[in-house]
C-alpha cells in the first residue's frame, strides 16, 4: 500500500488543508450505473466485499462513517 | 439509522455501517495508522454508540470510501446488481427512509403490472443540526477534536 496515501487519508488533525481534499462527492459514481467493488472486513476480521453485501438483498443501505 | 434498518429488515432491505477514517481525531481516538487500531475503533463505535447494523471496515487507505466520494458521513443505497439507486452526501434517516419506501412502492407497482422506466432526479433534502449532540461526540474524541473544529469553522 501507498504509505503516503494512507497518511494523508488518515489525517492527524482536522484542518481544511488536510480534510478538504477528501470532500469529493461531486466526483463520485453516478446513480444508475454499477458501482465499483472493494474488499471489506467484518468485526471478526473476516474478509468479504461490497458486492457480497449488496447481492444479499433487493436493496442495501450503506452508511459511511467512523467513531469520530 | 438502526431504526430504519430494523424497520425494513424483513422486506429484503439490508443495512450496513462502513467504517472509514477518523474525521475528527482527538486524544482519545487518534488518527488511524493500522488495521488493528481500525478494528478497535470500529468495535468502540458498536459498543459506545450502539450501532446494531453489521459494521464492515474499508481498507486502511480508504479505497472504497475514496471511490465513492469520501464524505465523512454519507449514505448510499445499492440494488442487488450493485447499482446505486440513491446517494446522499450526508446521512439523514428520514431521507433514507423515504427513499426505501419509494423503492418498495416501485416494486409493488411492478407487481401490479405497471410498466416502470427509471429516470434521474436531484432533490435538496434537509437534516436536523444537533450541535449539542455533535459537540458531545467531539468531546468524547478529546479536547483536540473540539479545538480543531472550532478553529476550522
Amino acid at each position: 500500500m501507498d504509505s503516503d496515501l494512507i497518511q494523508r487519508y488518515n489525517y492527524d488533525e482536522f484542518v481544511p488543508e488536510k480534510f478538504g481534499p477528501w470532500m469529493r462527492f461531486l466526483e463520485s459514481p453516478a446513480v444508475g450505473q454499477k458501482g465499483p467493488d472493494f474488499p471489506l472486513w467484518d468485526l471478526e476480521e473476516n474478509e468479504t466485499s461490497l458486492s457480497a453485501i449488496w447481492s444479499q438483498n433487493a436493496y442495501t443501505i450503506v452508511e459511511f462513517g467512523s467513531f469520530t | 439509522m438502526n431504526a430504519v434498518a430494523d424497520k425494513y429488515a424483513d422486506q429484503e432491505i439490508g443495512s450496513i455501517f462502513l467504517y472509514t477514517h477518523e474525521a475528527h481525531p482527538g486524544e482519545n481516538y487518534l488518527h488511524l495508522t493500522s488495521m488493528e487500531q481500525k478494528f478497535e475503533h470500529a468495535r468502540a463505535l458498536r459498543d459506545v454508540y450502539g450501532v446494531t447494523r453489521p459494521i464492515l471496515l474499508d481498507a486502511l487507505d480508504g479505497a472504497c470510501h475514496r471511490a465513492y466520494g469520501s464524505m465523512p458521513n454519507m449514505s448510499w443505497i445499492f440494488n442487488r446488481a450493485g447499482m446505486p439507486v440513491y446517494k446522499s452526501d450526508w446521512t439523514d434517516s428520514l431521507s433514507v427512509d423515504y427513499a426505501i419506501r419509494y423503492l418498495l412502492e416501485v416494486g409493488e407497482r411492478r407487481s401490479d403490472g405497471q410498466r416502470m422506466a427509471p429516470f434521474n432526479v436531484e432533490r435538496m433534502d434537509y437534516r436536523v443540526q444537533d450541535r449539542e449532540d455533535f459537540y458531545k461526540g467531539l468531546e468524547r474524541n478529546g479536547p483536540k477534536a473540539v479545538r480543531e473544529f472550532d478553529e476550522a469553522f
